[in-house]
């Protein structure tokens, strides 16, 4: 029996802090502000995030405290 | 991420879905015209009760049946009823069952009677698809790698294939990580490791991959009611290559615990 696609969850979240590594700490818009550590999708990694960037993250299903940053807003 | 099973866990797991492909069997030959799926249905579960198993579909997130019947334009998900099979038909039976704590899963698409070139060839496109993803089914490879193999030959044929559901993996439930699409790049998602066990069930179009969910909250249809078929399999990876766990072991010169590390 076929299992319906998990569709990827995206969200809304702002950037507090910029990591090593191209890493950054970013609080989602969700009701508990959840922090999670996120990495920038393909080559728009060399474009550098500020704190208070407004940017949407996809999560993943296995690691709720790591998302991907898929664009700045 | 993914749970890897025992040797003895993998035996279990051959054990159930030897009783899902022998029920298929028999269903195979009583869906002929005239017959109501309901009819198979109870084939099914006696078929299934009798082997010592239970029904994993029956009450699986209110699920009201063992089998699924998914006739023609029905991709997946078909509730059995008091529709009767017509000649011409073919007709997706999609099953699994549960013993001793592990699952089985297995699905074919089958003709009634004499049914058209098209709808012969879309079955046997879609087999060889589920064989293509099967032949993936090795460490090292990744879970893109299958849903590619599936892609690649559906497509070929000139088909398309559904997006929406997905195989799974199976274990000591029905679905279990990771989701298997029959879509995507090759080499991504996750790698694939001996004692894995996924079920690949490839379901293919012949008109378009877009899908609509009857008002019954389950049966899954072709958008454009074009023909659709289904067929899958349960699959253990071994450090081989793949175990299709219905068969028997296929590599015995290599058996038993030190046939899985």
């Amino acid at each position: 029996m076929p299992e319906a696609a998990r569709e990827t969850l995206e969200m809304e979240g702002t950037v507090r802090e910029a990591l090593p590594n191209a890493l950054y700490r970013v609080e989602l818009l969700d009701e508990q502000r959840t922090a999670i550590t996120a990495h920038v999708a393909g080559g728009a990694s060399l474009l550098r995030l500020r704190p208070g960037d407004v940017v949407l993250v996809q999560l993943f299903p296995y690691d709720a405290g790591r998302g991907r940053i898929v664009r700045r807003r | 991420m993914s749970i890897q099973k025992s040797w003895g866990e993998l035996l279990k797991m051959a054990h159930a879905c030897r009783i899902v492909i022998d029920t298929l069997d028999a269903l195979e030959e009583a869906a002929v015209s005239g017959v109501s799926t309901r009819e198979l249905d109870r084939i099914a579960r006696e078929h299934i009760e009798t082997a010592g198993a239970r029904p994993a579909f029956l009450g699986y997130r209110g699920f009201p049946a063992t089998l699924c019947i998914s006739v023609n334009e029905e991709i997946v998900h078909g509730i059995p009823g008091s529709r009767r099979l017509a000649a011409g038909d073919i007709v997706g039976l999609d099953l699994g069952c549960v013993v001793d704590g592990f699952y089985g899963d297995a699905a074919r698409t089958v003709a009634v009677g004499d049914v058209s070139d098209q709808a012969r060839r879309l079955m046997r496109a879609t087999r060889e698809a589920l064989f293509a993803g099967i032949e993936m089914c090795r460490p090292g490879k990744r879970v893109g790698d299958i849903g590619h193999a599936i892609q690649i030959l559906a497509e070929g044929h000139g088909y398309s294939v559904v997006r929406e559901f997905v195989g799974h993996g199976i274990g000591n439930s029905l679905h279990e990580e990771p989701q298997v699409p029959n879509y995507g790049p090759p080499g991504r998602r996750e790698r694939l490791v001996p004692g894995m066990c996924l079920a690949i069930e490839p379901m293919v179009n012949v008109g378009g991959p877009e899908v609509e969910v009857l008002a019954d909250g389950w049966t899954a249809v072709t958008r454009d009611r074009s023909l659709s078929a289904h067929f899958e399999l349960s699959v253990a990876i071994t450090p081989f290559g793949p175990w299709i766990l219905s068969d028997p072991y296929p590599y015995p010169e290599q058996e038993g615990e030190s046939a899985h590390a």
